[in-house]
């Protein structure tokens, strides 16, 4: 019976272990850079040999990284737009609805997730070079917003679908009952019951837009998002700036995506147990 | 859950659907269709010329430099699934099992960090492994000799960053597999009289393959493309697909040896995904309908 337990505990220990290993691995990089951008030295090794805001007054004292800022949040803002509505239709129709062509329609808004960004970007250039030739326009950021589209719609219709799938459809009724229209019923009722799951695909489809490299370094042309900046930076030597950089871009990234996750997960809940 | 059926004639279905099928037939399919008609066509002074000719497809077919490169490729898609399935698999178990009270904080910690901004999470790989890097001051302050790792700018940098950015992916499938099965059957196994060890093996384990199957491919396709981990943190010694596609791309300027490229992987990765389909759907174990 004691080896048993022994084993127990030994095998219980293994596998928290591996989750805090696992957050260890995932957080390497982000709190190096967070604690680099701190540094009062020139080169980035430790030990850090002190404290300042240096690289921070250095970034906005020299600031040729905000057209790329004010890029990437154009881009983000318009294909978080554009992806959340596409998502939330879509996941309504994959799960609610049957319909004629469904199969067809579900493999054809869920195979963007299958694809290597590199080889989407690279597709859609080709797409949009040959486009643009016979109608004489060249990519910048609105070939970039329609690539990021294709590639985060298909993030935003699974997350809201989960949302759907637990869905309680007897307040619908309720509402048709009493009176209310179609669009009264997805006004009042369907919308605010999927809200949690909208915000959350929302917020996945900003911070996917916003950290997206691949796709806006195919179809930018000579525009730059943030990534495409970073990207450049980096290929010619490594700079202090860029932890300082990196930090502005984590910290309300994080506060965004714990405040998403929270709702969804509590409105999941919530759905649970009036569902059981 | 109510499911309604809809008649293509009914606006609903038609504003639900039509704006997101058409942006994907618009930039999506007809894209994939026109990268295949590119590679019949040929370059003169750089510019595209419209002709219907094999002549890409031969020098395709008969470099064997192009090959190697494939084949690297896919190996190192290969070592990369089994690593991203060997971390995921325990962490999403224990997620599952036994951290239930601390799986949403987790989770968004993951989420967190798999949005993130990946050209800054590799440039921060490169403070890390870096000779005088994060990795080695630790090590030596364990005790180990003085720049103990050499991994940046070698195929393991590569390998470090590819697991580092594809992990999240079979860490959820196998996650959510584990969290669908119904204790009673773990429990029918005991009362059966199987041994921990055996319900794992015979219960857990079967009903966990959806997640892990599809957890592999999507790590082997997206894999498959991998540029800023063997460009940034591989420093280009051991060149992947990526470095010949951006090349013919940038360098050379040649579009449909671009798009030829491009379509022989995007078809190692449908292949592979069709071979996994079948071995997934004969066994009935693996059966993804079984468990809906």
């Amino acid at each position: 019976m004691r080896t048993t337990r022994v084993k127990d505990m030994v095998l219980d220990t293994a596998l928290v272990g591996s989750v805090v290993l696992l957050l260890v691995f995932f957080y390497v990089p982000i709190v190096t850079l967070v604690a680099f951008s701190f540094t009062s030295s020139r080169v980035l090794t430790l030990p850090i040999e002190g404290f300042s805001f240096a690289w921070y007054g250095e970034l906005f004292r020299k600031p040729d990284f905000l057209p790329a800022v004010a890029n990437s949040a154009i881009v983000a803002a318009v294909s978080t737009v554009f992806a959340t509505v596409f998502g939330t239709a879509g996941a309504l129709a994959w799960i609610r609805y049957r319909f004629r062509l469904q199969s067809l329609f579900r493999a054809v808004t869920f195979a963007p997730l299958l694809f290597p960004q590199l080889l989407l970007g690279v597709v859609m250039l080709l797409w949009f070079s040959v486009l643009g030739n016979w109608l004489g326009f060249s990519t910048g950021l609105v070939t970039v917003v329609i690539g990021h589209i294709v590639y985060i719609t298909p993030f935003a219709l699974v997350i809201v679908a989960v949302q759907v799938h637990g869905f309680d459809e007897t307040l619908e009724d309720a509402a048709r009952d009493a009176g209310a229209s179609g669009w009264e019923v997805f006004r009042e009722v369907t919308f605010p019951l999927l809200w949690p799951g909208i915000f959350s695909a929302a917020t996945f489809s900003f911070l996917l837009s916003w950290g997206n490299f691949y796709i806006s370094y195919s179809l930018s042309g000579t525009a730059r998002t943030l990534p495409v900046f970073v990207y450049s930076g980096i290929a010619v030597g490594s700079s202090p700036i860029y932890p300082a950089l990196a930090t502005l871009n984590f910290i309300p990234a994080l506060l965004l995506v714990a405040l998403a996750e929270y709702m969804r997960r509590r409105a999941l809940k919530r759905q649970a147990a009036a569902g059981s | 859950m109510k499911i309604e059926q809809k008649s293509w004639r009914d606006p609903v279905l038609i504003a639900a659907v039509a704006p997101l099928a058409l942006v994907m037939l618009v930039f999506f399919l007809v894209p994939l269709v026109m990268t295949a008609v590119l590679t019949f066509q040929t370059t003169q002074y750089y510019r595209l010329v419209w002709t219907w000719d094999l002549k890409i497809w031969t020098e395709v077919f008969s470099k064997p430099h192009y090959w190697t490169i494939m084949g690297r490729t896919m190996v190192m898609a290969l070592i990369c699934v089994v690593l991203c399935v060997l971390i995921a698999f325990p962490a999403a178990y224990a997620l599952a099992t036994r951290l239930k009270s601390y799986s949403t904080a987790i989770q968004i910690l993951i989420i967190f960090a798999f949005l993130t901004d990946a050209v800054l999470k590799t440039f921060g790989w490169i403070l890390v492994l870096d000779k005088n890097g994060v990795a080695n001051w630790l090590l030596a302050h364990l005790g180990f000799p003085a720049e103990a790792l050499n991994l940046l700018f070698s195929p393991a940098g590569t390998m470090i960053g590819m697991v580092y950015n594809l992990v999240v992916y079979p860490m959820f499938t196998i996650y959510l597999s584990l969290v669908r099965i119904d204790r009673d059957l773990l429990l029918a196994a005991y009362d059966a009289g199987a041994s921990r060890v055996r319900a794992f093996f015979e219960v857990t384990l079967p009903l966990a393959r959806p997640g892990l199957y599809s957890g592999a491919i999507l790590v082997f396709v997206l894999s498959l493309g991998a540029f800023l981990e063997p460009r940034v943190l591989g420093g280009g010694t051991a060149p992947l697909a990526s470095e010949l596609i951006r090349q013919s791309f940038e360098t050379r300027v040649n579009w449909p040896l671009g798009a030829a490229l491009t379509l022989v992987l995007i078809l190692i990765g449908a292949l592979t995904l069709a071979l996994v389909g079948v071995i997934a759907l004969r066994n009935p174990f693996g059966k993804r309908r079984a468990a809906a």
